[in-house]
């Protein structure tokens, strides 16, 4: 006789005297002062709460929090390669499927959240990301956004910025404004190509009750879905630890970061700027955009102005320009 | 009812895989095994098989989605041939050193370049350094047989191993043997549920694969030596209970054949074995006093038993169907390993390698009788002219 | 074969106890330069402190109502100083304080 796999239904929160007060991740983790991933983190955990299973492929979220031989993961978690957090939950998520049917496990079907940094679901996790979209895994899978591969010590990634110094983009006469290329865009990935997702959002850590409840929504789904979560990195993009927050609000304000929900087809913005501020004001606070000119600037400010027009790359993308001929 | 059937190697373990009761598959396809897969959905989909089917992404995919599964507490199946083994090798410590017990069927297959569907034992030999089990099926009852033996032993929490079962690609996935299909109470018997003593469970949360030391990794390293030393045993006791369940003869590590008066020897694995047989016969009726010794395990290696199979022969061959380019022996590896487990005897037999049935080839009767040839030679001359023989590629035939 | 001794122990397939409250084999108290003084006149319990710390070292007494700090754990990264809404929060150099922690020579 199969058993019916029931899952839970997490409330939203009010306001942020609401927030549930049980921690799930921790304090006793090596992240660095001010790491606005692990900030995210305990905020995720806390709003998915004890039925959960995460998972950890390989990056910041990974090394700086497990070592050594300790997590501060209160709930079940595995490492996973940093190539395969979304094949990895997905066999989760089937097993428990299977179990639970079966009588072997009771309770209803658990959280299980991918906890990918940005190179672990866009580069090269990308197919593991996509693939566990397309098979409707009742699973969640986080994009943490700090820009770069950090834990390897700052390098470039598909979410980097235009202009960003990274060890594999630093800039020099050769190539002044370091990076070239402009970012990958992790939600547009999702939304449309992937007939099984119903619900895609991003959220930042300025945002503390935005982020929850968008996670909650999103565990609540029944089938899979995407979170692109913006936590500003204060080694990589080199600023001091105490702006994490002010960073974050900063990226929304100047609309480098855009606050938005897609469900069921339907857009929904949120925390939107009545007026936006210049992108100068976001980037002369991070070391990683100083050597940037004004014509750099432009170039960014350009980008910035096409997309928030709409969701996604503008269609007039600047791209690299030719190599100087010797 | 236990019945007869004549089915092929990929059937068989999908038959086997069924009455083990497997509860999350991963497939991907890929030639010769995916008909294992194929014959998987099926009863999947006919509901004589209650399990998750995931369709993987890849290899790689397909091996992570099994273990995250296994982590979980399910019994897994997955599979692949060739570049797919091969294209998944990131996750074979992770597996192994995780001590997740899940299951891999490789039929195996030539690796690239360029594409060769014939079958070549190199794809899963370049992965037996993992810590993973691993040994070939001479037919399709066997391939039925080592899938339910290897849940048995990988499972079981003195050893806790991931296993490579694998057979011969076409030879053995391919064409149809008998197969004797048990009763499922018989299966029941054997195979105990699986269980974790640390699977991925909210109700007992744990931490599975924190970064560790260096200093700790030799720790990690020494866990797995450890299971290679323990799992013998626990081989031995189920094969012993596997006889005697289902009316089986299987010696645990080596089988041998008309080894009694014999000079010589093959020592060989896998579907080629079953011409070699042939070739025997036909040799000892001839008065050539030959035998073979075949492998059933690869990891682990079983060098006591190797070493008492083979110090009776003056002399040996081993059939290679795989290679070691700029190995010791500049050939295969078994030759390798057979060598090493002979070193310490006494009085040692004389060994050389064949490379046969590479890319995919028969091995036809005749390239047995010109071994057979060879290692006459050899014992007249005391000793080995050389120490790799690349079949049908020797100047003289 | 060979032994392992006890204190090099690592369980089996690395496979470890989940924490409950806190993870105390990666103390990070003795990190901090500033440290994070209240004063409780001033805090309006907006709870950016609480929400905003990565590191949870500020929980809130829901007897007393007001903020506790925890100095184990607090790497004085100053988020909290620059989010709080009252001015209540203000950073001071730790070793000014008798208990201030030296931050280690090397990390372990």
């Amino acid at each position: 006789m199969a058993v019916e796999v029931k899952t839970q239904n997490l409330p939203l929160i009010k306001k942020i005297r609401n927030i549930p007060k049980e921690e799930y991740y921790v304090p006793g983790h090596r992240t660095c002062a001010g790491c606005g991933p692990a900030l995210q983190y305990k905020l995720v955990a806390k709003a998915a709460g004890a039925n959960t299973v995460f998972l950890g492929p390989t990056g910041c979220m990974y090394v700086a929090n497990a070592s050594y031989l300790c997590t501060p993961y209160r709930v079940p978690w595995m490492h996973t390669q940093i190539t395969n957090g979304g094949a990895v939950a997905s066999g989760v998520e089937a097993a428990f499927q299977v179990l639970i049917r079966k009588g072997k496990r009771e309770g209803e079907l658990p959280n299980v959240i991918v906890m990918a940094g940005d190179g672990g679901s866009v580069d090269i996790g990308l197919q593991a990301m996509s693939a566990m979209m397309y098979r409707g895994h009742d699973a969640l899978f986080i994009c943490y956004d700090n820009e770069s591969y950090a834990n390897t010590g700052i390098q470039t990634s598909p979410t980097t910025p235009y202009g960003a110094n990274t060890t594999f983009t630093p800039p020099g006469p050769a190539i002044p404004e370091g990076k070239k290329l402009f970012p990958k865009d992790p939600p547009q990935l999702v939304i449309g190509g992937h007939p099984a997702v119903k619900y895609v959002a991003t959220a930042s850590v300025a945002f503390p009750v935005d982020l929850m409840n968008k996670v909650r929504k999103a565990l609540n789904v029944v089938g899979p879905t995407f979170l692109h979560i913006h936590a500003p990195c204060p080694k990589g993009w080199k600023f001091d630890s105490d702006k994490t927050v002010e960073l974050a609000k900063l990226a929304i304000q100047t609309g480098m970061w855009i606050l938005y929900e897609w469900e069921n087809g339907e857009y929904k913005y949120q925390h939107k700027p009545k007026e936006y501020k210049p992108v100068r004001e976001y980037l002369k606070l991070q070391g990683r955009f100083a050597h940037l000119t004004e014509a750099h600037i432009a170039k960014m400010q350009a980008f910035v102005d096409a997309k928030l027009k709409a969701p996604g790359i503008p269609v007039a993308v600047p791209i690299p320009p030719p190599r100087a001929q010797a | 009812m236990a019945k007869e059937m004549v089915l092929s190697g990929c059937a068989a373990s999908a038959q086997a895989a069924k009455m083990a009761k497997v509860e999350v598959i991963c497939s991907y396809p890929i030639r010769p095994y995916t008909a294992l897969m194929m014959e998987l959905a099926k009863m999947v989909a006919n509901g004589e098989l209650d399990a998750e089917f995931v369709y993987g992404e890849g290899e790689h995919a397909q091996l992570s989605v099994v273990l995250g599964a296994s982590a979980a507490g399910a019994r897994v199946l997955t599979g692949s041939s060739g570049v797919g083994v091969t294209y998944a090798f990131e996750t074979y410590s992770p597996i192994a050193g995780g001590r997740v017990p899940v299951q891999m069927m490789i039929a195996d297959r030539a690796l690239d370049p360029p594409g060769d569907f014939g079958s070549e034992h190199t794809d899963a030999m370049s992965c037996r350094d993992q810590g993973w089990l691993m040994g070939w099926a001479e037919n399709p009852q066997e391939a039925f047989d080592n899938c339910l033996i290897n849940y048995r032993v990988g499972e079981d929490h003195r050893v806790l191993l991931p296993q490579f079962v694998c057979q011969d690609g076409y030879f053995v996935s391919h064409i149809p043997g008998k197969v004797l299909l048990p009763d499922q109470s018989q299966v029941d018997e054997f195979l105990p549920p699986y269980t974790l003593p640390h699977p991925l469970d909210p109700k007992h949360p744990v931490s599975h694969g924190p970064q560790i030391r260096p200093d700790q990794g030799t720790i990690m390293d020494l866990q797995r030596a450890q299971a290679h030393l323990d799992a013998p045993a626990v081989i031995k006791e189920a094969i012993a209970d596997f006889n005697r369940i289902f009316g089986r003869d299987y010696s645990p590590f080596v089988e041998e054949y008309m080894t009694d008066d014999a000079e010589m020897a093959f020592f060989i694995m896998g579907a080629h074995t079953m011409t070699a047989r042939h070739a025997i016969k036909h040799l000892r009726s001839k008065g050539v006093k030959i035998g073979l010794v075949k492998l059933r395990f690869v990891r682990p290696w079983p060098t006591q038993e190797v070493a008492e199979a083979l110090s009776k022969f003056k002399a040996v061959g081993v059939v290679e169907t795989s290679t070691s380019y700029g190995g010791a022996m500049r050939g295969g590896n078994l030759l390798h390993e057979v060598r090493a487990s002979l070193y310490d005897l006494p009085k040692r037999p004389l060994t050389t390698s064949f490379m046969a049935g590479l890319g995919g080839e028969m091995v036809p009767l005749k390239e047995f009788y010109y071994m057979a040839d060879i290692l006459s030679e050899m014992i007249k001359d005391g000793k080995a002219k050389k120490t790799v023989y690349w079949v049908g590629f020797e100047a003289e035939a | 074969m060979f032994t392992i001794p006890k204190e090099k122990e690592v369980p089996l397939g690395c496979i470890t106890p989940a924490p409950v409250t806190e993870q105390a084999m990666m103390i990070t108290g003795n990190w901090r330069e500033y440290r994070p003084v209240i004063d409780n006149e001033k805090c309006n319990l907006c709870m950016n402190c609480i929400v905003f710390c990565p590191d949870a070292c500020w929980q809130l007494n829901e007897a007393e109502d007001e903020v506790v700090w925890n100095a184990k754990y607090c790497k004085g990264c100053l988020i909290c100083v620059n989010e709080c809404t009252s001015g209540a929060l203000t950073k001071v150099y730790e070793l000014d304080f008798e208990d201030g922690v030296v931050r280690l020579e090397k990390p372990f």
